[in-house]
């Protein structure tokens, strides 16, 4: 059986931080397929970066194991993984020459000059870094040092790519175009990359995979579009994108869908995440009980006030009017407040402050998560 | 079905998992136990215990001798006096350099004057303050002035303030130039005037310096040793030079231990207080978001001018007593027979070789080891967390915190006999300098790894490289200039360095600093001054040396800042 590119197994990582516990990495599991790009994303503090560091070895888990391509590796040295690390701030030897920082992993391996030579150049060249093997870090822009960063660590051909927050040093404009060369990077080498963020653009289009992370615990693992559209908790919900959260009362539970109540009007019908658990006689989700109900600015119609079954009644509390679409922040009856993205047509009416109007949910981008 | 890995123990011993570190920490917790707890042990073995059994026995006989509770009293009022007038001269040198627009030739004046006195044998500004205001001294000849004595309290005083305030000035303009100028301008737009900016932001802003500073020109006159006992005398008794008296002079080396001790209290209070105040957080604000540098606020017209006016007499008569010591150098006999000769000169190479080849080979080896071990001790407590480290840090500064009389007299009776028998060999004059001095290295090397982001050795290990070759690779040759800074620093004093291994001395091993005390003691004042010549010039020769070959190793990596922030693709 081929065995994964990286697992973790109950990964744990206590601190002792002034005389306080502190737990960073909870019991984490994950699986990485050959050749993935899975991105850790989470708030700050969330534990992805310790995450990170444990597999790479610069700290020891306190629990746990961890196997790169089978081997274990949970109590390895840092320089017998066969890991590349890029850093937040590249970490480029400021006395080496572009030259001496790429080749430096070579000559630490002890291989022959003259090859070292050769693949240096040939990593240069494949960042869009040829002829600058002479120059010093500090007479590189900060977009040719994130190269020379990428390129001293691909040289190496490292069995795991590990990068933090590669790109949170650079300007807005260059960290959406590194974005895109990273990643055809590492597609075009097939290399199995962990790549730690907390900006959520970031993560969506650059991952096969996504781990949101959330106080040291792993709150969800799935593609972008998994995540986005199936959030598994309402952290993640969000977290990722615009989320309105109304937490509505269950009048009826039944296989996977929730019936509840809205706040000065009728019911709202819509499906209920979390399939793992049977909807009907689930602990989450009971008669009676709340919901949070998730839905997305983009997914609200604003419409005058009807009565219609599955409206809910709200007023508006301000209306900006942005060019291609309004914003509105509008209130429910239960005094929830909701923001709604409305794309705007020529002769449309947009409403005014205090103005009563009826929202109409989505139901098929709705869902309903446990509280 | 997957079973989960059950929580595995991550607990490994340091030597298999990092057998560098555990080699190194072994090594200098041996050498800290034979350098530094065996003799200070001993001392207070030697102090306390009269055959065997604790005792006050020792410390009751020195303190009922009226003269040693006068020199305890002496050394302290000295000690109080000397760090007020110092840290005031130092500030205000400080304020020159960095709150005035004076020319700049002037500013590097001031800046070379408060180096001079820092890389002098300790005897100068004694000897010289002796040629100009001494019996037949040349100044008080010119000014008129008769019935002056230098020797007592005033003499040490003034020379101690001269020798000492370059360290104030060093410690307060360090603290004046990290300060936010913006502050100043805040304090004037919000309708403050410059006395009341003064008063309200720069003084205050500056009292951890100042605290610092009266705390260690505290120490420093405490533990002098070579300035009271040339111009001290029977008027004016100091603890180190009573010590001295009775360990060479009688051979008491029980009374020597307990005066000793009286001397060590005062001194381990100083230096209590001093980590104290340097580690509680410093308020000066050093955001690193002040935008453009502005330039500070002038300071009032008045101040200035008196300013000027002081730093410029300072430095007219810092000069004046060096250029009498080189004059004093070259004339037969001082203020007797002023004929030019190079008959100084001539004994110095003739009688003093050995005393010359002798210190360059001490400090050699001193400033060699020192660096090394600095290195070591400094990379360990700043990069790496185990048990004792507080207590390494505190033990490597012991002997650097204690006056160099305890210092030599602990030496003395801890290695005046078997197992370690030291006395008059070259590794405990060695030894003596090492585990007094790296002190400076080891705070320049902390300060510097400090700097330095950890993620550049992580980097290295990551590519491969093991603990070994990441500290030769890449640390050392980014702390090589902290290295050679302490390195400096520790061939400095072990060329002029004389309190602690005045007492190690010996016919085999002998040092140019003893020799100059020889000299003042026989009253062979220019045969002193050519030998403090001698000193100075290779202290200076040295330390360009020095100065070329750091310049030549960091050549490669301290390239000029020219970064260019071009979009790449655009």
């Amino acid at each position: 059986m081929k065995s994964s590119a990286l697992e973790l197994k109950q990964v744990s990582k206590t601190f002792t931080k002034d005389g306080q516990t502190v737990n960073a990495v909870q019991s984490v599991d994950l699986t990485v397929e050959q050749g993935e790009l899975v991105t850790f994303l989470g708030p700050s503090g969330c534990g992805k970066t310790t995450t990170l560091r444990m597999v790479a070895g610069f700290e020891l888990p306190t629990a746990g194991e961890i196997t790169i391509q089978g081997k274990d590796m949970t109590n390895m040295p840092v320089n017998k993984r066969g890991i590349g690390f890029v850093f937040q701030n590249y970490a480029l030897f400021p006395h080496m020459s572009v030259y001496g920082n790429v080749a430096y992993g070579l000559k630490a391996r002890g291989e022959r000059t003259r090859d070292i030579g050769e693949k240096v150049r040939s990593a240069l060249k494949l960042v869009g870094l040829a002829n600058t093997e002479n120059r010093y870090p500090n007479q590189l822009s900060g977009g040719e040092q994130q190269r020379v960063a990428l390129a001293r660590v691909i040289v190496m051909e490292p069995n795991l790519l590990l990068m933090d927050e590669p790109l949170s040093n650079l300007d807005a404009k260059l960290r959406l175009h590194m974005r895109t060369e990273i990643r055809a990077l590492q597609k075009k080498l097939g290399i199995t990359c962990l790549y730690v963020t907390h900006d959520q653009s970031e993560a969506l289009t650059m991952a096969d995979r996504i781990v949101v992370m959330n106080k040291g615990r792993v709150e969800q693992v799935g593609t972008p579009f998994e995540i986005y559209s199936n959030p598994q908790s309402v952290f993640v919900a969000d977290f990722i994108g615009q989320a309105n959260i109304v937490e509505l009362q269950i009048v009826l539970a039944e296989q996977e869908t929730l019936t509840a109540q809205i706040p000065g009007g009728g019911t709202f019908k819509a499906r209920a995440l979390r399939p793992d658990h049977h909807v009907q006689g689930s602990e989450l989700y009971r008669t009676g009980q709340s919901a949070a109900l998730v839905i997305r600015p983009e997914n609200i119609l604003v419409q005058d006030p009807s009565s219609e079954d599955g409206t809910f009644p709200a007023h508006v509390r301000s209306s900006i009017y942005v060019g291609s679409h309004v914003e509105y922040e509008l209130v429910l009856a239960n005094g929830t407040a909701i923001k709604a993205m409305v794309p705007f047509s020529r002769g449309m009416h947009i409403y005014e402050q205090q103005e009563q109007v009826s929202l109409l949910f989505d139901a098929t981008a709705t869902a309903f998560l446990p509280l | 079905m997957r079973i989960p890995a059950l929580p595995k123990s991550t607990k490994r011993s340091l030597i298999k998992s990092d057998p560098v570190l555990y080699s190194a920490m072994v090594a200098v917790w041996l050498s800290f136990a034979v350098f530094i707890f065996l003799p200070l042990l001993s001392l207070l073995w030697t102090t306390f215990f009269v055959n065997g059994t604790f005792s006050f026995a020792n410390i009751k006989k020195v303190w009922s001798a009226k003269y040693n509770v006068r020199a305890l009293y002496g050394s302290l009022i000295l000690a109080t006096a000397v760090s007020v007038s110092g840290t005031l001269l130092g500030y205000i040198f400080a304020l020159a350099v960095t709150r005035t627009t004076l020319p700049k030739p002037l500013k590097v004046l001031l800046g070379a004057v408060t180096i001079l006195p820092l890389i002098s044998p300790p005897f100068t500004s004694s000897i010289s303050l002796t040629l100009a205001l001494g019996p037949n001294g040349m100044l008080l000849k010119a000014l008129g002035i008769k019935n002056f004595s230098i020797y007592g309290f005033i003499g040490i005083w003034i020379s101690e303030t001269l020798t000492y305030f370059p360290v104030a000035f060093m410690v307060i303009s360090a603290i004046l130039n990290t300060m936010a100028a913006t502050l100043d301008d805040a304090a004037l737009s919000l309708g403050a005037s410059r006395w009341r900016m003064l008063r309200t932001v720069t003084i205050p802003l500056s009292l951890p310096g100042i605290g610092n500073s009266i705390l260690l020109l505290f120490g420093a006159s405490l533990a002098d040793f070579a300035t009271p006992l040339i111009l001290g005398g029977h008027t004016f008794p100091v603890l180190p030079t009573e010590a001295y008296l009775l360990i060479t002079g009688m051979f008491d080396l029980k009374g020597g231990a307990a005066l000793s001790f009286l001397l060590l209290v005062p001194a381990l209070v100083v230096f209590f207080l001093q980590r104290q105040l340097l580690g509680t957080k410093s308020f000066v604000s050093v955001t690193g978001k002040n935008g453009a540098r502005t330039e500070f606020a002038q300071l009032p017209k008045t101040l200035v001018v008196a300013i000027s006016a002081i730093c410029t007499i300072m430095v007219v008569f810092i000069i004046y007593l060096y250029a009498i010591i080189l004059w004093g150098s070259f004339v037969k006999v001082w203020s007797v027979n002023n004929t030019f000769t190079f008959e100084h000169y001539r004994y110095v190479f003739k009688h003093g070789r050995k005393a010359i080849g002798d210190t360059l080979l001490i400090a050699f080896l001193s400033t060699v080891i020192g660096s090394v071990l600095a290195v070591v001790i400094g990379y360990i407590t700043q990069r790496k967390t185990f048990i004792g480290k507080r207590f390494m840090e505190f033990s490597s500064m012991l002997n650097y915190a204690l006056p160099g009389t305890v210092v030599g007299i602990a030496y003395i009776i801890g290695f005046n006999r078997k197992p370690i028998l030291l006395t008059g060999t070259l590794t405990i004059l060695v030894a003596a300098y090492v585990f007094r001095y790296y002190a400076t290295g080891i705070r320049s090397v902390v300060a510097s790894l400090e700097q330095i982001d950890p993620a550049l050795e992580e980097a290295s290990l990551s590519l491969g490289a093991g603990t070994l070759r990441t500290f030769t690779h890449v640390t050392i040759p980014l702390i090589i200039p902290a290295v050679f800074a302490g390195m400096r620093y520790l061939f400095i004093h072990c060329m002029t360095a004389i309190s602690a291994t005045i007492f190690l001395v010996s016919v085999r091993w002998t040092l140019l600093t003893t020799r100059i005390l020889e000299s003042m003691t026989e009253l062979q004042f220019s045969q002193a001054s050519a030998f403090s010549i001698v000193l100075i010039v290779i202290v200076f020769a040295a330390d360009a040396i020095m100065h070329r070959a750091l310049g030549m190793i960091t050549a490669n990596f301290h390239r000029p800042q020219e970064a260019s922030y071009e979009i790449i693709g655009a």
